[in-house]
């Protein structure tokens, strides 16, 4: 099998907690992230999910190194980057780049576009004044922009096209890696769709693998290959994404997933949305972080924190009894009521006339 | 290509106006721009457009009212032409201000900044040191500075930017600390630029609007600051001629001859007036979010 492009072992942020003006003590740590492990092929997508605060962004800026990992190993192409600092480091971040999730905040507003899109290039002595204004229009118009947008400023465009300047930023220096930070997510829905076929597009065009970050499963569900699913700063589960969405093994996937809205007025009722809030990352619970809003909990669970297990083919999940939990509830794709199929036939009937 | 959206705007992009066009929109802009170029010109050119020599005095003239036959604006004491001293004074007064500001301004700007960009190393350090140099009234680091170097105009400027650096230090430390949250700042470190290039490309441009609104002020506040030195006899000697010594040396004549100080108080008025608003109008015209 060839070697996977990024690989990340036991990645850890912890951050102390400290408390008293003068003597400061540590009062505890906030475990943001704690031993989160994955690697992305070349090409390929991987998709980390999880509700707000489950150490998402944080994983992708620990990648990234702009927060500094507590613990882990982080390897680009099999080489080891975890603490590789000054040039050596710089010299890096051409092969890995982000997008942001705030278009609004993530351009220099003192900065036209083109200064925006060309200074990656410049940064890494890529070409010279003239080459870099050509591969700037280039870039415009691979992003679907026109090259006059080049010397406007980014106030002076809407959040999607200066989502798709922030694109044209990341790719600038053909970097091997993206990190997309929820780049849809601040989006409205019209644009969401076409900034994600973008994302698919170049993907297909330049064979850039990206680190996905969404909370919104419709987008994963779209754009990923493989997804790691968070929760409280671990993965909990990870596999491909077919097998995944269609028989999730975790008990919390399965939440997650039942908790994507469907039209169908069946299905009222009979979803049950998971109860409680998300511990504090500052106290876990001890044993599965999981059990205190998990419907199949067992004493074991309180106890003894499961590590993730291979499933059947790259499918691993963190659950105790992954194998044995009742199969994957309700099924609400043929979940139609015989009544309302019929409705739903005679509305289509009804537009053909 | 599916992405591949039009948008809903004009083929070719209007010229954009320049800094100077924008500034000039402004009817208050473009008169303290005006009144600022004169006034630099006035200074420059002294020698040139002044009548006679700021040293010459003619006791017989002393005190002559504005207006007077060869003296427009009158004499002062000593019966200097008045018009010649306020030129040479200017010289003085626009040189120490923007001295001080300039080398005050800037090494505050860069301590700021330092501060603010290696915030866990450097904060606590430079800014304690600031705090202390801010607790001296800039009259007493004036007094140290005389005593060690001698009363003159280069002791005022020394103590005018010992004592604007700790300001100038406090107030870009406290932007710059709200830029570096935002997130086009760690997109411009994931490019992997040098901590340089990261704070003068990226951090400082967006710095700016606090730090020219502080420069103008700044310079006013200098000029007047520098005037009450030399009131005390810590800048400008005597002879010299400065406005705020000129002002300071026609208080004595306030009832019998008030244009000895008045006039040089205008102009101290009219310098720091205008500076003000001129640096209101350039950070909005070096703004290029307010462009239009």
């Amino acid at each position: 099998m060839s070697e996977p492009l990024l690989d990340v072992t036991g990645l850890a942020k912890h951050y102390p907690v400290r408390e008293g003006l003068i003597l400061a003590k540590q009062v505890g740590t906030v475990r943001a992230v704690d031993g989160v492990s994955f690697s992305v092929k070349r090409g390929e997508t991987l998709a980390l999910v999880g509700e707000s605060g489950c150490g998402k962004s944080t994983t992708a800026r620990l990648v990234l190194r702009l927060i500094e990992p507590s613990a882990g190993t982080i390897r680009f192409e099999g080489a080891d980057v975890t603490r590789i600092t000054g040039a050596a480091q710089r010299a890096m971040r051409r092969r890995m780049q982000i997008v942001f999730q705030d278009p609004y905040a993530s351009l220099n507003p003192r900065l036209t576009v083109a200064d925006t899109i060309a200074e990656p290039m410049a940064v890494h002595g890529i070409g010279d004044a003239a080459s870099r204004r050509k591969r700037v229009e280039e870039l415009l118009s691979l992003v679907g922009l026109r090259s006059f947008h080049a010397q406007r400023y980014p106030h002076e465009f809407s959040g999607g096209q200066r989502q798709r300047i922030g694109i044209a930023r990341a790719l600038s220096v053909q970097p091997d890696l993206v990190v997309c930070d929820e780049p849809v997510s601040a989006l409205d829905v019209s644009i969401q769709a076409q900034v994600v076929n973008l994302l698919k597009d170049l993907q297909r065009r330049f064979g850039l693998a990206y680190l996905f970050i969404a909370h919104d499963l419709a987008v994963v569900k779209h754009v990923a290959d493989r997804v790691a699913v968070m929760y409280l700063g671990q993965i909990v589960e990870i596999g491909n994404k077919a097998d995944l969405f269609a028989n999730p093994r975790h008990p919390y996937t399965r939440a997650l997933l039942a908790a994507i809205p469907h039209p169908d007025p069946q299905r009222r009722g009979q979803v049950k949305p998971l109860g409680g809030d998300v511990p504090s990352p500052m106290n876990p619970p001890p044993g599965c972080r999981f059990h205190t809003r998990c419907p199949f909990a067992q004493d074991r669970c309180r106890s003894e924190a499961p590590a993730l297990r291979p499933m059947a083919d790259g499918h691993e999940a963190a659950c105790h009894f992954a194998e044995t939990l009742p199969p994957a509830g309700l099924d609400f794709a043929g979940g139609l009521s015989e009544a309302a199929a019929r409705r739903l036939a005679l509305y289509a009937r009804a537009r053909a006339a | 290509m599916s992405a591949a959206v039009e948008t809903e705007d004009t083929p070719v992009a209007p010229p954009r106006p320049g800094v100077l066009s924008r500034l000039l929109r402004d009817p208050g802009a473009a008169i303290s721009l005006m009144l600022v170029i004169l006034l630099i010109g006035a200074a420059v050119f002294a020698p040139l457009l002044a009548p006679t020599d700021p040293y010459d005095n003619d006791l017989t003239k002393a005190m002559q009212p504005p207006g007077s036959e060869g003296l427009p604006l009158g004499a002062d004491a000593q019966g200097r032409d008045l018009i010649t001293r306020l030129l040479f004074g200017l010289r003085v007064s626009l040189l120490m201000g923007f001295a001080s500001v300039l080398a005050g301004g800037s090494i505050g700007a860069l301590l700021g900044f330092l501060a603010a960009f290696y915030q866990r190393w450097l904060d606590g350090p430079i800014m304690r040191v600031m705090d202390m140099l801010l607790s001296f009234p800039a009259i007493l680091v004036g007094l140290a500075i005389a005593a060690i170097f001698g009363p003159g105009i280069l002791s005022v400027v020394i103590a005018l930017s010992v004592a604007t650096v700790p300001l100038m230090a406090r107030i870009v430390r406290g932007s710059a600390l709200v830029v570096m949250r935002l997130d086009y700042i760690e997109a411009a470190r994931a490019t992997g630029m040098t901590d340089a290039r990261l704070i003068f490309r990226h951090l400082a441009p967006n710095c700016l609007s606090a730090i020219f609104v502080f420069v103008t002020l700044r310079f006013g506040q200098v000029i007047l600051l520098g005037s009450a030195l030399s009131f005390l006899g810590l800048g400008a000697q005597p002879p010299i001629p400065e406005l705020g010594a000129m002002a300071s040396e026609g208080r004595n004549f306030l009832f019998f001859a008030p244009h000895i100080a008045v006039i040089p108080c205008v102009v101290i008025f009219t310098i720091v007036l205008a500076f003000n608003v001129l640096g209101d109008a350039l950070r909005d015209a070096l703004d290029p979010r307010l462009r239009f």
